[in-house]
């Protein structure tokens, strides 16, 4: 049986109440986070698909770096 | 208790007592660099961040190994509770004590990283805060209790594990960056200019545009 390529994308979302702008995310995952010139995080808004693993690992560490929880992966039902 | 002792067990003991010292002096400071916003030119802040994490791994295999031998070795009274509970000791109690606070603190510190993903952020820097007090304790456990630590080069570590302790106590105090202090710029992407999804993104946030 062949493995279907995974349908849909995803989008890495940011708590704007939870950051404090230690700017992690943009070093763990730059293809999609850009940093504003005070420090706080721009996340690329349209979504990414699952097909592109290095984007979605990236985006895994950059939860994970979070020294504020305050990233979460979202899927989307369409990758754009 | 099962009688078992060895100097070689009492060595051990003193050993890693003072390796877990030096590492857990390396993971507060390190973990004042993350707090003060270090790095994003030649070392990334994240870098920092993951030292920080890793090494406090290593120093909690160190500390395991100084207390289970400390208990094993049957030579001073110590008792099986003494590692967590304070002032059960019957080799002196007070200076045991101090240990199993610090050790007691450090373990609510490494429960609530481990479960950080599922607890509150708020209750987590909470928590994370009792590390500085694990740090105290461990080195008036240290001076108290080691049996070279009042020689010369324990002393001299002691002296200066306490001296980093205080100095990123002060700097975490009086820096006290509670917000972002400026951009990364580790990234070779990070000058580059916001392309067409990021600034969807900004105005999607801000209606005004």
């Amino acid at each position: 049986m062949a493995i279907k390529p995974k349908a849909g994308g995803f989008v890495l979302r940011v708590d704007p109440i939870l950051c404090d702008g230690f700017g992690h995310c943009h070093e763990l995952a730059p293809e999609l986070v850009q940093i504003d010139e005070w420090g706080y995080p721009i996340i690329k808004g349209t979504p990414t698909p699952l097909s592109d693993a290095d984007a979605l690992e990236s985006a895994r560490f950059a939860v994970r770096g979070c020294p504020r929880q305050a990233l979460r992966i979202e899927r989307t039902p369409t990758s754009n | 208790m099962i009688a078992f002792t060895s100097p070689y067990i009492w060595y051990t003991t003193r050993a890693t007592g003072f390796v877990a010292l030096i590492l857990f002096t390396l993971v507060v400071a390190l973990g004042t660099f993350v707090a003060n916003r270090i790095g994003g030119t030649y070392v990334g802040r994240f870098e920092l961040n993951e030292l920080h994490r890793s090494i406090s791994m290593v120093a909690i295999v160190f500390l395991m190994v100084h207390i289970l031998t400390t208990l094993v070795d049957s030579y001073v009274p110590t008792g099986w509770f003494s590692a967590v509970i304070p002032l059960t000791s019957k080799y002196e109690p007070v200076h045991v004590a101090l240990g199993a606070v610090a050790f007691d603190l450090i373990l609510a510190v490494w429960v609530s990283s481990l479960l950080k993903a599922r607890i509150a952020n708020r209750s987590w820097r909470f928590i994370h805060w009792f590390s500085w007090l694990a740090l105290a304790s461990a080195l008036a456990h240290s001076f108290l209790t080691g049996t070279d630590s009042r020689s010369s080069w324990g002393l001299a570590l002691g002296v200066v594990c306490a001296a980093v302790a205080l100095a990123s106590a002060l700097w975490r105090y009086f820096a006290r960056p509670t917000r972002a202090a400026g951009r990364t710029a580790l990234s070779p992407l990070a000058v580059a200019p916001l392309d067409g999804d990021a600034r969807d993104e900004s105005a999607r946030r801000d209606p005004s545009r």
